[in-house]
C-alpha cells in the first residue's frame, strides 16, 4: 500500500520559516543600511574633508617652495622657479597636482601684491622700485569620494530663516541657507558640481580661467580652500636700531622717533596726536639681542633686550620687554649672475661710467645703463678711499647700481654722494671708516632724502673650525660738521661706532653698537618693505569656509 | 468505493502531537521575536553609540577648522564654554561694507604693524574679528558666530566637550576632550575623543 503525505500540512512550515528569515533580513537590512551610512560619514566624509585640507595646505607649501627657491645657492633652482606654472602679468597658476594614495588634487593661485601707506591692500608690483612685493597665496584642496553618493544621518535641510552669511532670501550663498544642522553644514560634499565654483565663480580658484568650471564631476568629492598672505622679510622692519650684542646709547639729550617719507618730509609730531602723521611717529624702536644694555635719551617706541634690566620710564613711550632673544644671522654676498656687470677701466678712473678697481680721488660716476631694482648695474672694486659723486644715467631716469668693495671704505675725504634718481646699494667685505657729512644722501631731494636709497650691507666674515668669525668687521662713522644723514646699514656680523650729533634718517642693524653724540634719529616706517629680501613668511592663514 | 489505504493518508495528528507542535512552533516564534527584540535593542544601541560618535567628531572638526584660522582662543574656567576670535573673511549681512553686490564675498586683507609685527586684518575698520563661541546648553552643543547660532550637536547621550587653551610664545593650541553617556552603559569612560589643534596665525591678545 502506497501512503501519500498531506501536502497542505508543509506549507506552515515554510511559511514559518520565510517569516523567520524575513524578519532577520529586515533586521541585517537596516544594520547593513545604516552601518554603510555611518561608515560612509565616519569613514569616508570625514577622512575626506580632512584629506582635502591636505591637499589644499599642500599647495599652499608648494607655492610658497616656489617663493623661496630664488633664496637657493643653486642657480639651477633659482632658474627653475615658476617652471609649469601659468603667468599672466603679476599672477602665477599652478599646474593641478596629484598626490597621495587618495588621488588628493591640489590647485594654487600665487598673486604678487603689495599695502600702501595706509594699509589698504592691491594686487600687482608694488609702485616703489625700493619696495620688495607681497603675495597672496590662494589654494583649493579636492579629495574624491569614491563609493555611493551617501549623504550623512544628520542631514535634514532646512529652511528656517536662519542667516549663516546672507539675509534669508538673499541670492547669496544658497547653499548654505539650505543646510541644515548636521554633517553638510561643515563638511560640504559635492556630488555634481564643486558648489563653491557653481555659486562664486572660479575666479578665486583660478583668475587666470584655464580651467573650465563649472565641470560635472565624475565622483563625489570635497574641497577645501585656503588663503595664506605672505610677507617678505626684509633687514630693516620696524626698528631704528637693532643690535644682536652689547648697546650703548645714544646721548642723553638723544632722541629716536619715526615717520613715513611716504606721507613726506621728516617733521616732529610725537608729541601731537592730532597729527594724521602722529600715527607713524613712535616706532622709532630699539631692539637689543643681549643683556648689555644702557640706553640713554628720548625713545619714541618701543624697547626689547634679551635678559636687560630696562625699565619703563618717561623717557620710553612705548614698551618694554627684557625678554626678547633674537639672533642675527650672517650675511652672505647675494647672487650677482643677473646683475650688469661694468668692469673696471684698464687704468686710471676710466670713462666716466666706469669705476678703477683700486678708487680713489675724486669721481664724477654717471653709469651707462639704468639697471632695475633687482638686476643693478654692478661694480666690484678692491678698495675706496676716494669720493664718489654718482649721478643718474640720463635727467630724470631712475638708475640702480651696486658697488662691491672686498676691502675697506676708509679715508678723510672717503664718501659718496648719491644725487636724484639714483638709487645705491654698497657691499663691503671688510671695514669703513669714514667721515659721517661725506656720505651724502639727496634723492629725491636735499630736503626729503629717503634712506633706501643709500643703503650699506656688510658682508660677514667667513667662519673657523669653531664658528667664531675670522676677523672682526668695523664700521666708524667719525664726528663732523652736524649735517643729515639719510642710509641704512645692515651689517649683522659688524661693531658700529657712530661720533657726533647729527641727524640720522635710517636705520642700523649690527652686532653691536655705540654711540654717545646727541643724535635725533628718525626711523623711516618706509623701509619696512624696503632692503635686501631675507626671505618669506606666511603672515596670515584663513580657510574660506563658504 | 473507497479505497482502503486513503483513511490512513488523510488521518490527522494526535492531540499529543499537535500539543507538542504548537509548543515547538511557540518556541521558535518566542525565540524569534525574542532575538528580534534583542537584535533591535542592541543595533539601536550601537546605532545611537556611533550617532553620538558621530556627533563627537563634528564638534571636533568645527572646533578644530575655528582654531586653525583663528587669531586667538579663550577656554572657560569649566572648560565648556571656548571663544575664537578669527579674521572677519567674508562679508556678511548687516557689516558696515556690505551691499547688495558683495554679501557673502572675500574681504581683501589690510596691514597694521602692532608688537613688532605685521598683522594682516580682514574685515573693517571697526571689526576685524568674528567671535565664536562654543557652549553647552542642556543636551546640546552650540555654536555660536557673532550673534549667529548653530546647534552642532544634539545628543540625548549628553555629550560633554572639555577643552583647554595653552598659549605659547608666539602661538597657542587647544586640547579637547569629549566624552558621552551611551544609553545601555552608564558609563562616560571608553567614550572619550582627544583632538588638538594650533593656531596658524601668530597668537594676538583681545
Amino acid at each position: 500500500m502506497k501512503m501519500y503525505p498531506a501536502k497542505n500540512e508543509n506549507g506552515n512550515v515554510l511559511i514559518c520559516v520565510l517569516g523567520v528569515i524575513l524578519v532577520l533580513s529586515i533586521i541585517g537590512a537596516t544594520v547593513l543600511r545604516n552601518s554603510t551610512t555611518r561608515l560612509n560619514v565616519s569613514s569616508k566624509q570625514v577622512r575626506a574633508w580632512k584629506e582635502a585640507l591636505s591637499a589644499a595646505e599642500a599647495g599652499g607649501d608648494m607655492a610658497f617652495a616656489e617663493l623661496r627657491k630664488q633664496f637657493s645657492t643653486d642657480s639651477s633652482v633659482r632658474a627653475s622657479q615658476w617652471s609649469g606654472w601659468t603667468k599672466s602679468g603679476t599672477t602665477y597658476v599652478s599646474p593641478e597636482s596629484t598626490f597621495g594614495s587618495s588621488n588628493l588634487k591640489s590647485r594654487t593661485v600665487v598673486e604678487i601684491c603689495y599695502f600702501d601707506v595706509s594699509g589698504n591692500f592691491h594686487l600687482g608690483a608694488n609702485p616703489d622700485p625700493n619696495a620688495n612685493s607681497w603675495y597672496r597665496v590662494r589654494s583649493r584642496g579636492v579629495s574624491t569620494l569614491l563609493g555611493l553618493k551617501r549623504t550623512g544621518m544628520d542631514d535634514a535641510l532646512m529652511n528656517e530663516g536662519r542667516t549663516h552669511f546672507a539675509a534669508f532670501g538673499s541670492t547669496a550663498m544658497k547653499d548654505i541657507t539650505a543646510r541644515g544642522n548636521g554633517d553638510s553644514l561643515l563638511r560640504k560634499v559635492d556630488f555634481k558640481y564643486d558648489h563653491f565654483v557653481a555659486t562664486y565663480g572660479g575666479s578665486w580658484d583660478d583668475p587666470l580661467t584655464t580651467r573650465n568650471d563649472p565641470v560635472a564631476l565624475g565622483a563625489p568629492q570635497i574641497s577645501r580652500r585656503i588663503e595664506q598672505v605672505i610677507t617678505p622679510l626684509t633687514p630693516f622692519f620696524d626698528a631704528a636700531i637693532k643690535t644682536a650684542g652689547i648697546f650703548y646709547g645714544l646721548g642723553s639729550a638723544a632722541q629716536i622717533d619715526s615717520y613715513d617719507s611716504r606721507q613726506g618730509p621728516y617733521a616732529f609730531v610725537a608729541n601731537s596726536p592730532s597729527d594724521p602723521r602722529y600715527i607713524n611717529s613712535r616706532h622709532g624702536n630699539v631692539e637689543i639681542g643681549s643683556s648689555t644694555a644702557t640706553v640713554k635719551g628720548m625713545i619714541y617706541g618701543d624697547v626689547a633686550t634679551n635678559g636687560g634690566t630696562i625699565v619703563n620710564s618717561s623717557q620710553i613711550t612705548g614698551t618694554v620687554d627684557n625678554n626678547v632673544p633674537f639672533t642675527l644671522n650672517d650675511y652672505k654676498m647675494p647672487d650677482v649672475t643677473s646683475w650688469q656687470y661694468e668692469p673696471p677701466p684698464a687704468s686710471g678712473n676710466g670713462l666716466a661710467y666706469q669705476l678703477a678697481s683700486s678708487f680713489s680721488g675724486n669721481k664724477s660716476l654717471t653709469p651707462r645703463y639704468a639697471g632695475t631694482a633687482n638686476a643693478p648695474v654692478y661694480y666690484l672694486v678692491s678698495s675706496f678711499s676716494g669720493a664718489l659723486n654718482i649721478h643718474p644715467t640720463a635727467a630724470a631716469t631712475d638708475t640702480y647700481m651696486a658697488i662691491h668693495v672686498t676691502g675697506d671704505i676708509s679715508g678723510n675725504s672717503t664718501g659718496i654722494t648719491v644725487n636724484p634718481y639714483v638709487h645705491v646699494k654698497i657691499y663691503f667685505d671688510r671695514d669703513i671708516n669714514v667721515k659721517s657729512n661725506n656720505l651724502i644722501n639727496q634723492n629725491p631731494t636735499v630736503t626729503n632724502p629717503m634712506a633706501a636709497n643709500l643703503q650699506f650691507y656688510g658682508i660677514s666674515p667667513p667662519r673657523d673650525a669653531n664658528g667664531n668669525l675670522t676677523w672682526t668687521q668695523t664700521i666708524n662713522l667719525n664726528s663732523a660738521t652736524p649735517s643729515t644723514l639719510a642710509m641704512t646699514f645692515y651689517a649683522p656680523s659688524a661693531d658700529i661706532s657712530l661720533n657726533g650729533n647729527p641727524d640720522f634718517i635710517g636705520t642700523m642693524v649690527c652686532k653691536s653698537f655705540y654711540a654717545n653724540g646727541n643724535v635725533s634719529w628718525h626711523y623711516d616706517r618706509a623701509l619696512n618693505s624696503e632692503g635686501q629680501l631675507l626671505d618669506v613668511r606666511i603672515a596670515s592663514y584663513v580657510e574660506d569656509t563658504r | 468505493m473507497s479505497r482502503p489505504g486513503l483513511r490512513q493518508v488523510e488521518s490527522g495528528f494526535t492531540l499529543a502531537e499537535l500539543l507538542i507542535a504548537i509548543a515547538i512552533g511557540l518556541s521558535v516564534l518566542a525565540v524569534t521575536f525574542t532575538s528580534a527584540v534583542a537584535l533591535q535593542k542592541s543595533f539601536s544601541a550601537v546605532d545611537n553609540y556611533f550617532g553620538a560618535h558621530m556627533q563627537q567628531i563634528r564638534i571636533v572638526d568645527y572646533l578644530a577648522r575655528d582654531v586653525r584660522r583663528g587669531l586667538s582662543v579663550t577656554s572657560s574656567t569649566d572648560k565648556q564654554t571656548v571663544t575664537v576670535k578669527i579674521p572677519k573673511y567674508i562679508i556678511q549681512a548687516g557689516d558696515s561694507d556690505a551691499t547688495v553686490s558683495n554679501i557673502g564675498t572675500p574681504r581683501s586683507p589690510s596691514l597694521a604693524i602692532a608688537s613688532g609685527d605685521y598683522n594682516i586684518n580682514y574685515g573693517t575698520a571697526t571689526s576685524t574679528v568674528t567671535t565664536v563661541v562654543y557652549s553647552v546648553n542642556g543636551s546640546s552643543i552650540l555654536r555660536t558666530e557673532d550673534g549667529e547660532l548653530t546647534t552642532i550637536a544634539s545628543s540625548t547621550d549628553i555629550l560633554l566637550p572639555e577643552t583647554l587653551d595653552i598659549e605659547l610664545a608666539n602661538t597657542e593650541y587647544t586640547t579637547t576632550a569629549i566624552t558621552f553617556q551611551p544609553i545601555s552603559v552608564a558609563d562616560r569612560s571608553g567614550t572619550v575623543v582627544y583632538s588638538t589643534a594650533y593656531l596658524r596665525n601668530r597668537r594676538r591678545s583681545f
